[in-house]
C-alpha cells in the first residue's frame, strides 16, 4: 500500500493505482477524456494533468503510479488555466453542432468543457472537413466531432481483440476511420459507441430518435446468451429506443456485444401475436383469450380422458423466466398429470449433467483470468459467449497462453498461442491423444490419480490413440499434439473450455466425457472444465423442472424431447411455449411430419413463429421486457427482468397464460400472482451450485462421424453468426442489417472446384433434405468442409441435418452446388 | 572470414600495418576519396574511378588507393586526401575526374601538389585544427566496407576488453565515470540509463541504437553511420553486455540508403567473424543485432514511439513510466541510445574515464559532433571539445557567413531548439549554458542565419515542420503547434494583430506545460526565442507590416537608392517580372506595380543599393520613397 497526499487529503492506495484512479476512489473529481480502466494509460487529453510537489513537470494523472508521499494538487489556478488552454484547443475544430447531435446532454466532452473551459475562445478558424461518415450498418462515425482520445480505437483493438478502427494520418489531420476499407466491417458490438467521450461515434438506429434528458433509462437483463449481461434501456413514450453498457454493471461490468446493444427490437418486429389464434377450416384466425382457454381446456381434458395424461407432453423455453417455466412444468406434473416435459437443453446443457451429475460443474465467466493456459475445444466462445471471450483475451493479455483447437479461424484462432486446426468432428480423439502422452510420459499424479475409479479402463481404451494415429485422424502433426500436451500438461493451472448446444453439430456427450476425463486425468478441480449454458435461461429451466424425469414426484420418466418430436404418434398433444423447434432443432423436416400427427399443438410465443403456423392454437406471449421475472444465467446467478414497457396487444406473461388456462380446467395450482410462484422458485433460485469432489474416468472412444463420399462430398459444420442467437435475434431489424441469412461458407478451393462464386446462390443437399443458399467463399475454413449458421428461419438449414440414435446432433455431409439461373 | 578471437585482431593490426603503412620500399603515397552522402552526390565515384584508372594507366604500383568517409567541409566535396611519406598531407577540394587526373601526373608523378586545388596546409586552417577528432577519428581516414581496416585502428578491442576482461557493473562504472551523456538530445548520462536497465531483472531484453536523424539539415549520425559502422556495432556489444541484453536492433530511417546498406555489410562481416552472434570472443556472451528501418516520421525518433514502430505499430509516444529500463520495446527492459554516444563508448572503455573527461567541462566531458548548415561559409561536420565558445565555432571554425554577410542568428537543436543571438555568442558549448539561452544543445544541428533571414518566418518554419510531424496523439501539441502556425503566417502575411505576441508567449508555455512528449514539450522553443531576442522584428511585422530582411513578401517593398546604384544590370536581369528599368550605368527604378516582391533583385545587387521598405511603401510616390529609404526604422529599433 502507498500513501499519498491528494488535496490535503491523506489517502491510502495499493502500489500500481495511478493518480487519477487514487483520486477517483478517493471522491476526488477530475477531469479526464481519455481514460478507461479497461484500457491502457493514453495520456492524450491532458485534461487530468496535475502538480506534484517533487515533480518539475506536470503529471499526467492516468498515466503516472503513485509514489510513497506525494503531494498531489488537483486544482490550482495554473491547472484551471492549462484545462481551459486544452479544451479551448479541443473546441478549435469541433463543431459544436450540440443542437443537432444525439450525444447532447450525456456528452463528456459538453460537460467537461461546460465545467472547465471558458467561454470566450481566441481560435476560431479550422473546422475539420468531415470525411464522409462510416456507411456500414448500425455505427455511424461523424470525424469533425472526435477530439481522438483514441478510446474507440484502443477498445476496439486492445479490449475487443478486434482492431477494426485505426488512427489514419498523423498531426491535425489525423482521423478515425476503419482500420481496413471505407466501411466498418466488424464485429458490431458497439462498445466504441458506448465509450466515446464525444458524439462522434453513435447507434445508426437510435439516430434523432429522442434527447438525451427526454429519455428514461431502466436496466435489465438481456434476452440473449447465458452471459446475463445487464442492459439498460432508454425508453421513451413506452418504447425502448436503445440499450447500452453502464460502466460496472452487471456481470460484463457493463460490456455488452451487439446482440445486447441492438437485437432488443425483436419485440418490435411485425409478426408479434397480438391475440389468440384458433385454426379454423384450416386457417388460424384471430380469437379471445376466453375462446382460446376453452379450446385448449376442452382438447386436453378429453386427450386426457382418451389416452392418458402420459399422451401430452410438453417442451419449456430458455427465453422465458424460470417463473414461466416453473409453471409449466408445475401445470404437466400438477394439473396434467404427466412427466413429459424437455427443451432444448437437451442437446447441451442436459449433456453436461449426464458427465458431472447435476451439481458437478460451476461455470465462473471470470475463470479464464489468472490461468496460465487456457484451452479451447472446438468453441468460438467469442461468439456464443462474448464475456466469457472478452476474459478471455484479458486473460491472454495478462499472460495466460491460449491453445485453440478449431478448425475454423477465428478472432480466439488469432489471438492464440497455439493454433491446433483439427478437422472438425474430431475433439474426442485428440483428447484421448493428449491424455495418451500425459500418461505415457508421466506427467500426471501418478500415485493419486490412479486410484480414481476407472483409470485402469481408461488407460485400456487410450492404447488406440497413439500421437500418429490422432494425427492422422485430427489433421494436425504429432509435434504440435505433442507441444500442446506438454504446454498443458506442465502449466501450474488450467482452463479446459467448450460449449455445447443445439446450434452446434461438432461435440456431444462423448466430447464432454472425455474434456472431463482429461481434467480428471490433471487431477484439477471439476471447475477447471468450463461449459457454459447457451442461452439466457437455459440453466434456469432446467433447474425449474423441464426435464423429462420425475424429480418433482410424480410417476416415471417422461418423454424426452427425441421421443416428442421425432417419433410420430408417442404422444397426441404438444404444448410448446416460447420455442420453435421447426426452425432450430435438427431435422426439420421429421419435426413437421411428427407435429402434423398431432391432435393437438398449443404454441405459445411471442411471434408468429414457423413452429406456430403449424399449431392449432396460437396463444400471445408477452416478451422479455413486458414481463416480470428472473434469469439464472450460465454462473447460476438469478437475475430479475423487469416490465419496462407495456405489454403488445393482448399479450400476457407466459406464467400468467398457464395460470388462466389451469383456472379454466377448474384445477388449483396455488397460485394467483408472480409473488406465488416466487415463492416456490427462490428457494431453488439460491442453492449454489457447487462441485461434487467424487471424480470418476468416463473413457470414450472416438467415433467417427459419416465420411463424406462421393454423392456427398463436404463435411457440414454448424455454427453460430456473432449478432444472432437462436431464431429470436432474427426478427430484430438492427441485427439483420449486418447478417439476414444463413450464408454458406465454402472454401476458396471448393468453390473454384466447383465453379460457385461468392454471393451466388447454391443447392445444398443433404440425406435429410435440400435448400438454397447464398454462398461465401473464404479462406477461414478449410477446404472440404462446409459452415453454415441455422438461426434463420427462411434458410431452413435444419431441413439437412438429423438426429442422432442417442439424441445428438451430429456433422452431416452434403453436396453443394451452383444454382444456374 | 574466420571467427576471430583477441589473438586474431593484434595480428590483423600488425599485418596491416606491414602491408598499408607508407614506408620505403612500400607504398609510399596514399590517396583517399571521402565516398560520404555528400561526396557521392556530388560526384565522388567518378572521381574514384579516374584515380583508379590513371593510377593503374601509369603504373604506380606503390600508391595506394583507399575510399574513406565525409571529410567535414561538406561544402567543397568531393574532397581527396593524399598523404605521402615525409610530407604534408594534402586535401583538394571540389573535385571532377579531370582535375583528379591532373592531380595523379602532378602530384603523384612529377611530385609537384596542384595548390589551385588544394585546401590550405591543414595546420593552419582552423576549421581543422581547432576541432578534436575522437568521433570522427576514423571517418576520415577509413574504408567503412573494409572490418580489417577498422581492426587496424583498434577495432573491436574495446568489445574484447568489455566481454572478457571486465564485469557489467565495471563497465557502468567506467562509462558513468567518463560523465558521457546522451547525445540524442536530451544529454542523459549513459551510465547511469545503462544501471538502471541493468538492475532490472529479465531473460529478455533488448539494446537499441537510434539512427533516425530527424532534425532537419542534421547529418551528424548518417555520417558515423555510413562512415564508421563499426565503432556503433562496437559501442552496442558493450552495452548489450552492461545491460545484459542479447539482441539489439539499430533503428535507421529508410531515407538513408547508404547509412543502411554499409551497416548492413558491416554486421554481415561481424557475423562471418563470429564478432555478433554466439559465445563472442569465447567470452559466452551472445549478442544479435538486426537493423529496423523506419518509416521516417520524426517522432519515431521518441524512444517509445521508435520501441512502438519496430513491433510494427504506429509510431506513436506513450506516456512514461513505465520507463524503457523496466519495459521497452514489448515490453522488456530496453536501452536506446544515439548513434554518436554508442560511437564514444568504444574510446572510453579503451582509454578509460580519466582520458575522456580530459577535455570538456565538469558536467559535459568529451567531444560533440555539429553540423553546421545554413549561412555559414564552411558547411559541414565537425567535433569540438565540450566548452568551446560558440563564437570559436561560427567565425573560426565555421568561417562567418557566407559573402561576408552579418551573422543574425544560429538555430541549436533543430525544431526543438532555439535562436541564439549574437549577444550570446560568448556561452560555451556544454548541456548547462546552452539551455540558459532558451535553445537546446540537441543532437548537433546549427543551422546559422545572417542579416538576410527574417526570424518570424524561420520560427515559422520550424513550426509547419513540427505541426507535419506531430503525431496527433495529444491536444496540445496536435492542436496547440497548428494555432501557433497560423498566428505566425498571419504575422508574416501581414495579417498579425496587436497581442498576438502575448497570445504566440501564453500559448507555447501551455502547450510546453501539458504536452506528452518531448516533440510537443519542446515545439515551442523557436517561437520563444525568436520572441526573446528578435521582438522588434515582430513587431514591425504586426505594426509597420514591415520585414526588414525583405523575405515576407507581403510586408516588403523594394525600392532602389539611386545614390547607391551603379546601374550594372545585375537587378534588372534577376527580375522575372520585368518590374526594373534602367539602362547601364544609370540608375535603375523598380515599378513597383509590376513587382512581385520576390526579392531576386535584392540577392542579387553587390552594392546593397536595394533596400526594403514596408508594405505601406508601395503606395508612395518616388519622393516619399526616398525619404523614407533615408530615415524609416522598424518600431522597437
Ligand atoms: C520528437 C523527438 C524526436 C527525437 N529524435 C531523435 C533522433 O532522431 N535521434 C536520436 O538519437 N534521438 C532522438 N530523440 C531522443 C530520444 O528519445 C532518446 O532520448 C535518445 O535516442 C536516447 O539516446 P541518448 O541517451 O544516447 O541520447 C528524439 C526525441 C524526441 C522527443
Ligand atoms: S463495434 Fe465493436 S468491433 Fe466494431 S469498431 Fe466498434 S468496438 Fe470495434
Ligand atoms: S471517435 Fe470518439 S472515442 Fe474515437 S477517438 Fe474520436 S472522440 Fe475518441
Ligand atoms: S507531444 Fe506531439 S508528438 Fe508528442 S505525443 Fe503529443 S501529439 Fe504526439
Ligand atoms: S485522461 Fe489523462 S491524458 Fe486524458
Amino acid at each position: 500500500m502507498i500513501e499519498l497526499t491528494i488535496n490535503d487529503k491523506k489517502i491510502t492506495v495499493e502500489e500500481g493505482t495511478t493518480i487519477l484512479q487514487a483520486a477517483l476512489e478517493n471522491g476526488i473529481k477530475m477531469p479526464n477524456l481519455c481514460y478507461d480502466k479497461r484500457l491502457k494509460p493514453y495520456g492524450a487529453c491532458r485534461l487530468c494533468v496535475v502538480e506534484e510537489e517533487k515533480s518539475p513537470r506536470l503529471l499526467a494523472a492516468c498515466s503516472s503510479p503513485v509514489a510513497p508521499g506525494m503531494v498531489v494538487k488537483t486544482d490550482t489556478p495554473k491547472l484551471r488555466k492549462i484545462r481551459q488552454t486544452v479544451l479551448e484547443l479541443m473546441l478549435v475544430h469541433h463543431p459544436l453542432d450540440c443542437p443537432v447531435c444525439d450525444k447532447a446532454g450525456e456528452c463528456d466532452l459538453q460537460d467537461i468543457a461546460y465545467e472547465y473551459g471558458k467561454p470566450e475562445t481566441r481560435f476560431i478558424r479550422h473546422r475539420k472537413e468531415a470525411p464522409p461518415d462510416i456507411r456500414g450498418p448500425l455505427i455511424e462515425l461523424t470525424s469533425n466531432r472526435c477530439i481522438l482520445c483514441g478510446k474507440c480505437v484502443r477498445i476496439c483493438d486492445e479490449y475487443q481483440g478486434r482492431g477494426a478502427l485505426g488512427l489514419i494520418g498523423r498531426g491535425f489531420p489525423a482521423v478515425v476511420q476503419p482500420a481496413f476499407g471505407e466501411i466498418l466491417e466488424c464485429d458490431y458490438c458497439g462498445q466504441c459507441i458506448d465509450i466515446c467521450p464525444t458524439g462522434a461515434l453513435l447507434s445508426k438506429p437510435y439516430k434523432f430518435k429522442a434527447r438525451a434528458w427526454f429519455l428514461e433509462e431502466k436496466d435489465t437483463i438481456c434476452p440473449f446468451c447465458g452471459c446475463g449481461c445487464t442492459l439498460t434501456l432508454g425508453i421513451r413514450e413506452g418504447r425502448i429506443l436503445r440499450s447500452r453498457g453502464k460502466e460496472d454493471n452487471g456481470v460484463s461490468g457493463g460490456n455488452l456485444c451487439g446482440r445486447g446493444r441492438f437485437g432488443f427490437d425483436y419485440i418490435y418486429s411485425e409478426n408479434r401475436l397480438k391475440t389468440p389464434m384458433i385454426r379454423r377450416y384450416g386457417e388460424l384466425v384471430p380469437a379471445s383469450w376466453d375462446e382460446a382457454m376453452s379450446y385448449i381446456s376442452d382438447s386436453l381434458k378429453s386427450i386426457s380422458e382418451n389416452y392418458g395424461p402420459f399422451s401430452i407432453g410438453a417442451i419449456g423455453s430458455h427465453r422465458c423466466t424460470n417463473e414461466d417455466n416453473y409453471m409449466l412444468q408445475k401445470f404437466m406434473r400438477n394439473v396434467i398429470g404427466s412427466n413429459n416435459i424437455d427443451s432444448s437443453a437437451a442437446f447441451g446443457y442436459a449433456l453436461v449433467e449426464r458427465a458431472f451429475g447435476q451439481k458437478g460443474h460451476h461455470i465462473d465467466l471470470k475463470s479464464p483470468l489468472g490461468k496460465e493456459i487456457i484451452f479451447i475445444l472446438e468453441s468460438d466462445l467469442s461468439i456464443t459467449h462474448p464475456v466469457f471471450g472478452i476474459n478471455i483475451l484479458r486473460a491472454k493479455r495478462e499472460g495466460s497462453k491460449l491453445i485453440i483447437a478449431d478448425s475454423r479461424e477465428t478472432k480466439l484462432t488469432r489471438h492464440s498461442s497455439q493454433w491446433l486446426r483439427i478437422r472438425p468432428g474430431t475433439g474426442v480423439a485428440l483428447l484421448n491423444g493428449i491424455m495418451k502422452i500425459i500418461i505415457d510420459r508421466g506427467l500426471f499424479d501418478k500415485e493419486k490419480v490412479s486410484k480414481v475409479s476407472g483409470f485402469s479402463s481408461l488407460e485400456s481404451v487410450l492404447k488406440h490413440y497413439t500421437p500418429d494415429k490422432v494425427s492422422k485422424i485430427t489433421g494436425i502433426t504429432e509435434e504440435e499434439l505433442m507441444e500442446a500436451t506438454e504446454i498443458f500438461a506442465k502449466a501450474k493451472s488450467r482452463m479446459l473450455s467448450l460449449s455445447i448446444g443445439i446450434s452446434e453439430n461438432t461435440k456431444g456427450l462423448d466430447t464432454v466425457l472425455a474434456a472431463s476425463n482429461l481434467i480428471t486425468l490433471m487431477g484439477d478441480s471439476p471447475d477447471s472444465l468450463q461449459i457454459p449454458a447457451e442461452y439466457s435461461n437455459t440453466s434456469g429451466l432446467y433447474r425449474m423442472g423441464i426435464r423429462p424425469d420425475g424429480s418433482t414426484g410424480s410417476p416415471g420418466n417422461g418423454k424426452t424431447i427425441s421421443e416428442m418430436l421425432y417419433e410420430p404418434d408417442t404422444i397426441k398433444a404438444l404444448y410448446i411455449m416460447g420455442e420453435d423447434p421447426v426452425v432450430t432443432f435438427p431435422n426439420s423436416i421429421k419435426i413437421n411430419e411428427t407435429l402434423k400427427t398431432l391432435d393437438l399443438l398449443i404454441v405459445q410465443d411471442i411471434a408468429l413463429t414457423e413452429t406456430a403456423k403449424l399449431a392449432h392454437i396460437v396463444l400471445p406471449a408477452s416478451s422479455w421486457a413486458e414481463k416480470e421475472g428472473t434469469f439464472m444465467n450460465t454462473e447460476g446467478l438469478a437475475q430479475r427482468v423487469y416490465r419496462v414497457v407495456d405489454a403488445t396487444g393482448q399479450s400476457l406473461p407466459d406464467w400468467q397464460i398457464i395460470r388462466n388456462l389451469a383456472w379454466t380446467m377448474e384445477k388449483d395450482m396455488g397460485i394467483k400472482t408472480l409473488e406465488d410462484i416466487s415463492r416456490e422458485v427462490n428457494p431453488l433460485l439460491v442453492s449454489p451450485f457447487v462441485s461434487s469432489e467424487k471424480r470418476v474416468f468416463n473413457p470414450v472412444l472416438y467415433t467417427p462421424g459419416e465420411e463424406s463420399d462421393a454423392d456427398y462430398p463436404l463435411t457440414m459444420v454448424i455454427r453460430d453468426v456473432l449478432q444472432h442467437s437462436g431464431s429470436m435475434s432474427t426478427r430484430s431489424k438492427s441485427l439483420d442489417l449486418v447478417v439476414s441469412e444463413p450464408l454458406l461458407e465454402i472454401n476458396e478451393e471448393d468453390a473454384e472446384r466447383l465453379g460457385i462464386l461468392d454471393h451466388t446462390y447454391v443447392r445444398v443437399t443433404s440425406r435429410q433434405g435440400t435448400v438454397y443458399l447464398k454462398a461465401k467463399v473464404t479462406d477461414t475454413i478449410p477446404d472440404g468442409t462446409v459452415y453454415v449458421p441455422t438461426h434463420f428461419p427462411h434458410g431452413r438449414v435444419n431441413a439437412l441435418t438429423h438426429l442422432s440414435h442417442n439424441g445428438e446432433i451430429p456433422i452431416d455431409i452434403v453436396k453443394v452446388e451452383p444454382v444456374k439461373i | 572470414m574466420q571467427r576471430l578471437t583477441i589473438e586474431d585482431l593484434k595480428n590483423i593490426k600488425e599485418k596491416h600495418k606491414a602491408t598499408f603503412a607508407l614506408r620505403e620500399g612500400g607504398y609510399r603515397a596514399k590517396v583517399t576519396v571521402h565516398m560520404g552522402t555528400c561526396g557521392i552526390t556530388v560526384g565522388a565515384k567518378d572521381v574514384m574511378d579516374a584515380l583508379i584508372n590513371e593510377v593503374k594507366k601509369n603504373g604506380l604500383k606503390d600508391v595506394t588507393v583507399g575510399s574513406a568517409g565525409c571529410a567535414g567541409l561538406c561544402g567543397r566535396e568531393p574532397i581527396v586526401t593524399i598523404e605521402e611519406i615525409g610530407k604534408e598531407t594534402i586535401k583538394y577540394c571540389d573535385m571532377n575526374a579531370e582535375k583528379m587526373r591532373k592531380i595523379v601526373v602532378a602530384h603523384l608523378i612529377e611530385g609537384k601538389p596542384v595548390e589551385d586545388y588544394a585546401l590550405p596546409h591543414q595546420k593552419d586552417l582552423p576549421f581543422y585544427n581547432l576541432q578534436e577528432l575522437r568521433v570522427l577519428q576514423n571517418i576520415w581516414f577509413m574504408d567503412p566496407e573494409s572490418l580489417e581496416e577498422y581492426i587496424a585502428r583498434d577495432g573491436y578491442q574495446a568489445a574484447a576488453k568489455a566481454l572478457t576482461q571486465m564485469t557489467q557493473e565495471e563497465i557502468i562504472k567506467v562509462v558513468k565515470d567518463s560523465g558521457l551523456r546522451g547525445r540524442g538530445g536530451a544529454g542523459f548520462p549513459t551510465g547511469l540509463k545503462w544501471e538502471f536497465a541493468s538492475k532490472v531483472q529479465s531473460e529478455v531484453k533488448f539494446m537499441l541504437c537510434n539512427g533516425d536523424e530527424g532534425d532537419p539539415g542534421a547529418f551528424m549520425d548518417r555520417s558515423v553511420m555510413e562512415a564508421d559502422p563499426h565503432s556503433v556495432i562496437g559501442g552496442m556489444i558493450i552495452g548489450a553486455k552492461a545491460i545484459g541484453a542479447h539482441q539489439g536492433y539499430i533503428y535507421v530511417r529508410a531515407e538513408y540508403p547508404l547509412a543502411v546498406k554499409r551497416l548492413q555489410i558491416a554486421i554481415k562481416q561481424c557475423y562471418e567473424a563470429g564478432l555478433l552472434g554466439k559465445n563472442i570472443f569465447d567470452s559466452g556472451f551472445d549478442f544479435d543485432l538486426e537493423i529496423y528501418q523506419g518509416a521516417g516520421a520524426f517522432v519515431c525518433g521518441e524512444e517509445t514511439a521508435l520501441m512502438r514502430s519496430i513491433e510494427g505499430k504506429r509510431g506513436m509516444p506513450r506516456p512514461r513510466p513505465p520507463f524503457p529500463a523496466h519495459k521497452g520495446l514489448r515490453d522488456k527492459p530496453s536501452v536506446l541510445n544515439n548513434v554518436e554516444t554508442l560511437a564514444q563508448i568504444p574510446l572510453i572503455i579503451l582509454n578509460g574515464a580519466e582520458w575522456y573527461k580530459s577535455i570538456g567541462t565538469e558536467k559535459s566531458t568529451g567531444t560533440k559532433v555539429f553540423c553546421l548548415a545554413g549561412a555559414i561559409k564552411n558547411v559541414g561536420l565537425i567535433e569540438v571539445p565540450m566548452g568551446i565558445p560558440l563564437r570559436t565555432i561560427v567565425y573560426d571554425i565555421g568561417g562567418g557567413m557566407r559573402g561576408k554577410k552579418k551573422f543574425k542568428a544560429v538555430q541549436m537543436g533543430g525544431p526543438s531548439g532555439g535562436c541564439i543571438p549574437e549577444s550570446l555568442l560568448g556561452l560555451p558549448v556544454t548541456y548547462e549554458d546552452i539551455v540558459k539561452s532558451g535553445a537546446i544543445m540537441g543532437s548537433g544541428g546549427m543551422v546559422f542565419m545572417d542579416e538576410d533571414n527574417c526570424m518570424v518566418s524561420v520560427a515559422k518554419f520550424f513550426l509547419g515542420f513540427t505541426t507535419d510531424e506531430s503525431c496527433g496523439k495529444c491536444v496540445p501539441c496536435r492542436v496547440g503547434t497548428r494555432i501557433l502556425l497560423d498566428i505566425l503566417t498571419d504575422i508574416c502575411e501581414g495579417r498579425g494583430k496587436e497581442g498576438d505576441i502575448e497570445t504566440l508567449e501564453d500559448l507555447c508555455k501551455d502547450i510546453i506545460a501539458a504536452s506528452l512528449c518531448g516533440l510537443g514539450m519542446t515545439a515551442p522553443n523557436p517561437v520563444l526565442t525568436t520572441i526573446r531576442y528578435f521582438k522588434d522584428e515582430y513587431e514591425a511585422h504586426i505594426k509597420d507590416k514591415w520585414c526588414v530582411a525583405g523575405v515576407c513578401r507581403d510586408l516588403c517593398t523594394f525600392f532602389i537608392d539611386e545614390k547607391l546604384c551603379k546601374g550594372c544590370l545585375a537587378c534588372l536581369r534577376a527580375c522575372p517580372s520585368k518590374a526594373i528599368v534602367g539602362e547601364k550605368k544609370k540608375p535603375h527604378r523598380i515599378i513597383q506595380e509590376l513587382c512581385v516582391h520576390c526579392r531576386s533583385c535584392y540577392d542579387s545587387c553587390k552594392f546593397k543599393s536595394i533596400k526594403v521598405l514596408p508594405a505601406a511603401a508601395r503606395e508612395a510616390s518616388e519622393a516619399e520613397l526616398l525619404q523614407l529609404a533615408g530615415v524609416a526604422t522598424p518600431t522597437g529599433v
